[in-house]
């Protein structure tokens, strides 16, 4: 399981904050920081026109993907679930990246 | 001396001969190169040095007596202006004077090669015959090429192309930009008024007068661009002028148009407008709102929205032509059409039926070229693969879509394999290489946009007067909008010597592919953001640069390259696989190669292409349109064509299907092949040697597709 984030995206942040992704055995990819290794990752999902309208986004283990925040969410809560770990609770913002900086670019 | 000194009156002037025992005095007469012939004078050399270099005038004056010696001792009668410029370069590389000696020469080429170049037909641009124009294009562009290397780039640049490591595309073009893509509406509103023409007109009130307006612009376009010309939603623009035509007349309208573009051979060099139109079988979101101009250049009263079953129309009976072929049943070879399917044309009604059309036309001709613009993404496409992506900026014009007008300023390539064998397998040293080459390539970038900066200030007196001509209130090249390209060879050769395998050979192989054109694009982002120029990568179409690459590397690393080039090194017919291509050969299913190679797309941003080569086959029309739709909804493939092969006779005219050594119909052996050769149909006698050899590795699909 795989998560694209990149710095500065809000959403993004919110779900490292919650979980403890390490944990939960996901692999974090930072994009948007000269890594073309993350990008190239992005884009062997085929995902890099995704990524240019919004992040995060979440790869599953079957290789579907998922990049609507609130099924992101509840995917991860899941998989805390399997794996035993605790998560905090929701900060009950806004589900929505009011800056437009959750993209690449 | 030479080109920029007035004429003078003849005049003789003696000389005393270096043997003081003899005072015979000699006349000696110049041949100068505004055709004249003029007494000897030692101080036009001195005048010249001065005009052109720095050095300073003892020195010009000694020089000017040495040479003067030279010519009195050789007991020439007669010299020419250039003999004498050769003598006095020879005395400033004595000297050691080399930047006096680079200022001060003449660009040129030798007798022995205008006499190749007038009888042997240069193959550098299969789009350009062989004929008294073209060999005028071929000489005028051989100065200016040296022009560019001495003088508009930095030595460091300059020597980077001559060896190889890059590509500096259309350098005897280094006056003009690369390419451009427009709308119709600004020859709709403004009429044919061109800088430097005899006449003007205004508006046009009828479709086919509007239809000669284009045609002359796109030719005053091509003689300022050295690439293609595109033409935005081709068939949306003319449907303000077709409400009452028949569908006859409609047809009609359409073969003038293709067989204008295509017949168009005076353009440049001889050769066609290198045209793309760009069709939608829906209008585009971007003009649904947009006030319609008609006849006249006066609005109609309607929006574009209410044109689709116009516009429509049209884009049926362009394909139709298309279908036909030409008088001789070949495919038309431009102007090129670029199909945009998206997702308002699933919902548009008719669509089945168009994608039916046009997969007719592919199959049967192979002119479709099918441009696949997912989600939200707009895009005014030019040349093989080239498109832009319009921003909200762009899309701000579309309410006036004269002002929608595009260009990619310069074309430079990187050769990829090269780095590989420098790298010799660390990964470190390859990205680092990578990255040096990038940054040497946006040093290129910059100065061309320099030089082509300086052009335009000289604004409507200047060369490029129709560039700067401002009918909207902005020079017609928006200089600011340029896109500035990094294109590639070789990827495919670069991992074959880096990780020991092709892109089609392993999952591990295409993720590292992966990584290097993702490690292109960020580079290019940060360059971009550095220098404020908006660099974007593209899949080349190194028509001759995979070729050119391929020699120079087998001259320069021979042991590496041998090993992982494609073709034949017996008849010399090598090349580097095109950009981020699969190995052509490779023998692929053909939905896996658009798959796999679209992958790379998305990084690509300027665009791609993957080709599908038919050979004879000729599938059925539902069964490429079951392979477009499949490509749009499940890859992120940018854009495909589908590539028949044809023969024609030269003795009874028939055009066959695939590529024979006879005809089929006469079995005479004067014929020509016509098939692709990277992003436009064209006949295979006036291929390099490099595309030849690729043409015989094709994989050809032709058990692919259901036929009936």
């Amino acid at each position: 399981m795989t998560l694209f984030t990149k710095p500065e995206c809000r959403l993004c942040d919110q779900l490292k904050n919650r979980f403890d992704l390490k944990g939960m055995n996901v692999n974090i990819e930072v994009l948007d920081t000269g890594d073309a290794g993350a990008l190239a990752h992005l884009a062997w999902h085929g995902l890099v026109e995704t990524a240019r309208k919004t992040l995060p986004i979440l790869v599953l283990d079957d290789s579907s993907t998922v990049d609507d925040f609130s099924d992101i969410e509840a995917r991860l809560m899941n998989r805390a679930d399997q794996f035993g770990i605790k998560y905090n609770d929701s900060t009950g913002k806004a589900q929505v990246c009011e800056t437009g900086a959750c993209a690449i670019n | 001396m030479g080109v920029v000194m007035p004429l003078q009156k003849a005049m003789k002037k003696s000389f005393k001969q270096v043997d003081k025992d003899d005072s015979t005095d000699l006349a000696l007469f110049v041949r100068t190169s505004e055709e004249d012939i003029i007494g000897w004078n030692r101080q036009r050399i001195v005048n010249a040095l001065l005009r052109e270099t720095f050095i300073d005038r003892d020195t010009a004056e000694r020089i000017s007596i040495d040479v003067e010696k030279t010519v009195q001792n050789s007991a020439l009668k007669t010299v020419t202006g250039p003999l004498i410029r050769e003598l006095v370069n020879a005395k400033l590389l004595e000297l050691g004077l080399e930047e006096a000696r680079r200022m001060h020469t003449r660009l040129g080429v030798p007798l022995y090669d205008v006499d190749h170049l007038l009888v042997q037909h240069n193959k550098e641009n299969a789009n350009v015959p062989h004929g008294p124009e073209a060999t005028n294009l071929t000489l005028a562009e051989g100065i200016k090429k040296e022009y560019a290397l001495l003088h508009v780039f930095t030595t460091d640049v300059a020597d980077a192309h001559l060896n190889g490591d890059m590509h500096l595309h259309d350098l005897g073009f280094i006056d003009r930009p690369y390419c451009s893509g427009q709308s119709l509406e600004y020859v709709k509103k403004f009429g044919l008024n061109l800088p430097n023409s005899l006449a003007m007109a205004k508006p046009a009130k009828h479709a086919d007068v509007l239809l000669a307006h284009m045609v002359k612009f796109a030719a005053a376009l091509q003689s300022h661009f050295a690439g293609a010309i595109g033409w935005d939603a081709v068939n949306l623009f003319y449907a303000p002028y077709l409400d009452e035509m028949s569908d006859r007349q409609v047809k009609q309208l359409a073969q003038m148009l293709i067989y204008e573009f295509s017949q168009q051979a005076v353009a440049r060099g001889g050769q066609a407008i290198f045209s793309d139109i760009n069709i939608y079988w829906e209008v585009p979101k971007h003009f649904v709102d947009v006030p319609a101009i008609g006849p006249g250049g006066e609005y109609t009263g309607k929006t574009y929205g209410e044109y689709e079953k116009q516009a429509q129309r049209f884009a049926w009976a362009l394909f139709e032509v298309y279908k036909e072929g030409d008088g001789a049943g070949r495919p038309f070879f431009f102007p090129k059409p670029l199909v945009h399917i998206t997702e308002k044309f699933f919902k548009t009604e008719g669509h089945m039926d168009f994608l039916n059309h046009i997969c007719e036309v592919a199959s049967v001709k192979g002119n479709t070229y099918f441009v696949f613009d997912r989600g939200d993404t707009a895009k005014i496409s030019e040349c093989c693969r080239l498109s832009f992506k319009l921003e909200a900026s762009d899309l701000e014009d579309a309410k006036e879509p004269w002002r929608m007008r595009y260009s990619a300023l310069q074309n430079v390539t990187i050769n990829l394999p090269r780095l590989a064998y420098k790298a010799k397998g660390d990964d470190t040293k390859l990205f680092t290489l990578l990255t040096e080459q990038i940054k040497l390539a946006a040093k290129a970038h910059e100065q061309k946009k320099k030089f082509i900066e300086k052009l335009m200030e000289l604004g409507k007196g200047g060369p490029l007067a129709m560039l700067a001509m401002d009918l909207d209130g902005n020079s017609y090249l928006r200089l600011e909008r340029c896109s500035y390209l990094m294109g590639m060879v070789g990827l495919n050769e670069l991992l074959k010597v880096h990780t020991g395998e092709e892109l089609h050979d392993s999952e591990e192989s295409l993720k590292f592919g992966l990584k290097v054109i993702a490690h292109m694009n960020i580079v290019c982002n940060k360059m971009a953001e550095q220098l404020g120029m908006k660099f974007v990568l593209e899949q080349t179409p190194a028509e001759s640069t995979a070729y050119r690459f391929a020699k120079l590397d087998m001259a320069h690393h021979p042991d590496e390259t041998t090993k992982v080039i494609q073709g034949d090194t017996e008849s010399g017919e090598i090349y580097y696989t095109n950009s981020t291509l699969f190995n052509v050969g490779a023998k692929m299913n053909p939905i896996a190669r658009v798959e796999k190679e679209g992958l790379l797309h998305p990084l690509i941003e300027a665009g791609s292409i993957t080709h599908v080569w038919l050979g004879e086959a000729k599938p059925d029309k539902e069964a490429l349109a079951d392979f477009v739709i499949k490509t749009f909804r499940h890859t992120n493939n940018d854009q495909i064509a589908f590539s028949p092969e044809f023969t024609c006779c030269l003795d009874c005219g028939k055009t066959g299907r695939g590529i024979t050594d006879t005809c089929q119909y006469c079995g005479s052996e004067k014929i020509d092949g016509i098939t692709r050769i990277t992003g436009y149909f064209t006949k295979i006698s006036s291929w390099n040697k490099g595309k030849l050899g690729e043409l015989h590795d094709r994989y050809r699909n032709d058990k692919c597709f259901v036929t009936k």
